[in-house]
């Protein structure tokens, strides 16, 4: 699960807490890779907001986390630097794209792990190995050092144990930074305990769900509404449908704009013929160094960015992002959050993966999809079991509010029990 | 998608594409364009920004400022005597 671990945890007990980092944000003591192969042997100078943060705060990195490459996958099957394997049953994926980041959570314990999110590489990994994930709204995490999927979409967030730890840490990372500008317009973090009264479940995020997960997610909202007396209402969000596809046009168009700078000169792996024409010489190191996902999704982009299309795919996926931000607005002005379950099916096995399409593995991310296009914040905290393997529930809440998710999510954990492999139940 | 098509998408993006990743990621792409079109009949609306929140308009202040070493930039890249080596230009 780690791409790179410290060698020896040093012996002055000064640090306060440990930690890691997903390994596509930069630190100054690992190198910084991605996942991808064409950053193999690069080392920043310098360490990301979120960890030089961290680090200030008395936390000791003690590695960088595995995930799909550039943050490409559902599965963390896409990374250059092996798969990891969940903590519940090592037949099975971690989920992705923050899967080293999930699988540290689960298996360490009073571990923090750093996760970034585009489109749900938080809630997936931690719904697939039972920890909760906090992706919080788009800005209000400095993403000065992240090397970059969509900008206009990715998020540094935490994934852990329990929501106390993230409640505890995530006032350091949070807060505006002058090298990122878009974290300086967010208003002031206010993580005090409100009043929880009501739940929005959409009607669109129940279809397509494996049945005992359903399940599993209706048994957590009576749980909600007999011991924790919050209401339950079903609504309707119809533009979540359009969400997924709006989303995969957005990411890939600006993935494949911010794939450019990877083109042996400036990071990572180099050519090994540079007496060749500066076009050769950089189509024969991305050809070689990107995996098979990277260049689909930069072949889709610069195919939605292309003369002709740019209307029908980019412009007209900004326009339906508006119409899912404003549609949720709708919901969450009479309801504190939105549930859904995180994913439709367990962890699945390897062998199940292998057999899926590219566009089936797409499909898979529709109900982490929407709230992370409309840059809202969203936690997945465990929710039951299925076959011994965990269950998620992601709660999405207004901008900003990132108090309302660790609040609900900590009355949460007041009425149900998490499970861990290897612990006693 | 055809294949000049995607020749030429890869040709845009600095890929070389095998013939074995050519068959492939035309199948893939066609399908994924395909399920892309379902956002023809989506409303859309006519205002909207490129970031999903408002961003402010933020400037540093115009000052000289050296905050990584040049040197250890130029360490990590492949140079010969202080230059930097890249591939040919003409």
């Amino acid at each position: 699960m780690f791409s790179e671990l410290i060698d020896e945890v040093p012996s002055d007990s000064s640090f306060k807490f440990n930690f890691s980092a997903k390994d596509n944000l930069c630190t100054i003591d690992f190198q910084t890779r991605a996942g991808s192969r064409i950053l193999d042997g690069y080392r920043p100078p310098f360490d990301a907001t979120p960890v030089s943060r961290l680090r200030r705060a008395g936390g000791l990195l003690i590695g960088k986390t595995n995930m799909d490459e550039f943050g490409f996958g559902t599965f963390c099957t896409n990374s250059g630097y092996g798969v990891p394997r969940n903590p519940f049953d090592i037949e099975r994926s971690c989920g992705g794209s923050s899967g080293g980041a999930a699988a540290a959570a689960c298996l360490l314990e009073d571990h923090l792990s750093l996760g970034v999110s585009t489109g749900g590489s938080i809630s997936c990994p931690a719904s697939f190995c039972g920890v909760v994930g906090l992706t919080p709204t788009y800005g209000r995490v400095s993403r000065y050092g992240l090397v970059d999927y969509g900008n206009s979409l990715d998020k540094v967030g935490i994934l852990a144990r329990s929501s106390s730890m993230i409640k505890n840490h995530f006032p350091t990372i949070a807060g505006s930074d002058p090298m990122d500008p878009t974290s300086c317009a967010q208003p002031t973090l206010d993580l005090d305990d409100t009043q929880i009264d009501s739940i929005a479940v959409p009607r669109e995020a129940m279809e397509n769900i494996h049945p005992s997960v359903r399940d599993s997610f209706l048994r957590a909202l009576d749980i909600m509404r007999d011991q924790l007396s919050i209401d339950i209402h079903e609504v309707t969000i119809p533009s979540l449908r359009f969400a997924l596809p709006a989303y995969y046009v957005l990411a890939t168009s600006e993935a494949s704009t911010n794939l450019a700078r990877y083109c042996g000169m400036r990071f990572g792996v180099r050519g090994d013929d540079v007496t060749q024409h500066f076009n050769d010489y950089f189509s024969s190191v991305r050809s070689k160094n990107f995996g098979k996902e990277a260049k689909r999704r930069i072949l889709l982009g610069t195919y939605s960015r292309m003369v002709g299309f740019r209307n029908r795919y980019y412009l007209k996926a900004l326009s339906v992002r508006q119409t899912t931000i404003s549609d949720y607005a709708r919901v969450l002005k009479e309801h504190d959050v939105v549930a859904t379950p995180t994913m439709p099916f367990i962890a699945p096995r390897f062998s199940e993966i292998e057999r899926m399409k590219p566009i089936e593995m797409y499909r898979a991310d529709f109900l982490t999809v929407p709230p992370n296009l409309a840059g809202l914040p969203h936690i997945s905290v465990p929710c039951g079991y299925v076959d011994s393997m965990p269950t998620g529930m992601q709660l999405v809440s207004r901008h900003w509010s990132e108090g309302t998710l660790l609040n609900i999510a900590n009355l949460w954990e007041g009425v149900f029990q998490y499970r861990f492999p290897g612990a006693q139940q | 998608m055809k294949s000049e098509t995607i020749e030429e998408v890869a040709r845009i993006a600095r890929l070389k594409l095998t013939e074995t990743e050519r068959t492939e990621f035309s199948k893939d792409l066609e399908e994924v364009l395909e399920y892309f079109s379902m956002l023809d009949e989506a409303p859309g609306e006519k205002e909207y920004g490129l970031n999903p929140i408002e961003i402010l308009d933020m400037l540093r202040e115009d000052e000289v400022r050296r905050e990584i070493d040049p040197e250890l930039l130029i360490r990590m890249m492949d140079t010969f005597e202080e230059l930097v080596r890249g591939p040919r230009l003409v």
